[in-house]
């Protein structure tokens, strides 16, 4: 029974995971790390990828070994091998991207406790063959770096009046008498952007709460 | 072969284990060598920032120079409790059980004394805070400070790393010649200048928004350091 690698069943995986099932709007994962990492733009892209990575991953190697894992122990099994790839990709940073690793710093840490990862992988990964846990875990994780990066922009731009540390609100603004929103930097501020996100994403997705 | 068998479970475990444990092991063993090349690079780095030597080192500078630079300008030194120079010793070789011993670098230009540099560490909201100061060749004023080492909240407390969160350092005055007594930096809740009176902004700082237990764990490191390492200064300081 083979299947074409981007079959019709293959792209709602895709679409599931970015859009109707969207780990953050839809599922309402990952919040913590959503209102933490982005006050930059820079640090919510890198933990974007960092988590992408790891979900897509974690998912195949569970995927793989799906049939062998003792039902008892699965969780524990799941948080091993995530771990295990988090840690890998830190010493090779440390390693090679010095610089990088610099500045991920808590974060690689992070990805471990995201419940987007161990989520995927207890609901898809467990039942699902390699490829298309391997899609799903890309898909989750785009799904949670679209958000993520949104509200970076928006933080950054409004909290710090910046862009990826490049001033793009004019001195003049300033001049005139505007100032930064001290709201944005906190949390607080990542909670209403948030919650207007996932606001605007359920009514365009049609979303019912059951 | 019934998966949920407690036999099963426990040999399953086990294989788990070892072998994840082989794997991060051998990730950690073969990569050990060239991580701790970056991380005496970093280091080096660091204590050329802190003294303002950065200039001539663009950010881009490779590490080759990096090293020429340090090893021409900068002299290491380690100092005892009283604020001795303890002859024939390099910080290299210090460690965890040298707790009276302190390192010390100097920077010379051309021979002649221009800074003194030495690593400030302590715990912020997070995790442990590391950095160096630099203190201008009158022993008194701060020539800069970096934080390269941290695990605070990124735009938060991780602001540490920044330049105009280290930049507010640069010219305070770690003793006051008027009182005669060390005033270290203190980090304020807010802007210094409307926390402070004039007479004390010589030694107080910003604050970083949102940021106030980080604030609180730079301003308590540098109590504890300067005093350390005033033992030496008071010995070098003209009053």
């Amino acid at each position: 029974m083979s299947e074409a690698l981007l079959s019709t069943k293959n792209k709602k995986i895709i679409k599931d995971g970015v859009w109707d099932t969207n780990p953050i709007t839809f599922q309402i994962l990952g919040i913590c790390s959503a209102l933490a990492v982005t006050t930059q733009l820079k640090a919510a892209i890198v933990m974007s990828l960092g988590l992408t990575f790891v979900t897509a991953g974690s998912n195949v190697v569970i995927s793989l070994i799906r049939n062998f894992i003792p039902p008892q122990i699965r969780i524990i099994v799941q948080l091993t091998v995530v771990s295990a790839l988090v840690i890998s990709i830190d010493q090779l940073l440390r390693a090679y991207m010095f610089d990088v690793s610099k500045q991920l710093s808590v974060f690689v840490g992070l990805i471990i406790t995201n419940c987007i990862v161990m989520g995927r992988l207890e609901a898809f990964a467990m039942g699902n063959p390699p490829w298309k846990s391997f899609l799903d875990g890309l898909a989750n994780g785009a799904g949670y770096s679209a958000i993520l990066i949104l509200i970076g922009i928006v933080r950054e731009i409004f909290g710090s009046g910046t862009l990826l540390g490049h001033h793009v609100i004019p001195a003049s603004f300033y001049a005139a008498g505007y100032v930064n929103n001290g709201m944005m930097v906190l949390a607080p501020g990542a909670f209403f952007l948030l919650g207007t996100i996932v606001w605007i994403q359920r009514s365009i997705s049609g979303y019912k709460e059951s | 072969m019934n998966i949920s068998s407690t036999r099963y479970t426990f040999i399953f475990a086990i294989i788990v284990c070892v072998v994840s444990g082989v794997l991060l092991s051998a990730v950690s063993e073969g990569l050990r060598k060239q991580r701790e090349l970056n991380e005496e690079l970093d280091v080096k780095k660091n204590i050329l920032k802190a003294v303002a030597l950065r200039d001539p080192i663009s950010p881009k500078m490779k590490g080759p120079e990096v090293l020429k630079v340090y090893g021409s300008k900068i002299e290491e030194l380690v100092i005892d409790a009283r604020g001795n120079v303890v002859a024939g010793k390099t910080p290299k070789q210090l460690t965890g059980k040298d707790k009276d011993l302190f390192p010390l670098y100097l920077y010379k230009e051309d021979g002649q004394l221009m800074a003194y540099a030495f690593p400030v560490v302590g715990q912020g909201l997070w995790s442990t805070l590391y950095g160096y100061l630099a203190v201008e060749a009158d022993a008194t004023t701060i020539r800069g400070v970096t934080f390269y080492k941290h695990g605070e909240t990124p735009g938060l407390g991780g602001e540490i790393e920044k330049e105009w969160f280290q930049n507010n350092f640069k010219g305070k005055t770690i003793y006051s010649m008027k009182e005669h007594k060390l005033t270290p930096t203190v980090v304020v809740k807010g802007k210094a200048a409307d926390v402070v009176s004039k007479d004390e902004l010589s030694y107080h700082v910003d604050g970083i928004t949102a940021a106030t237990l980080t604030g609180k764990g730079v301003t308590e490191l540098m109590a504890r350091w300067i005093t350390v390492y005033d033992a030496h200064l008071s010995k070098l300081r003209k009053i």
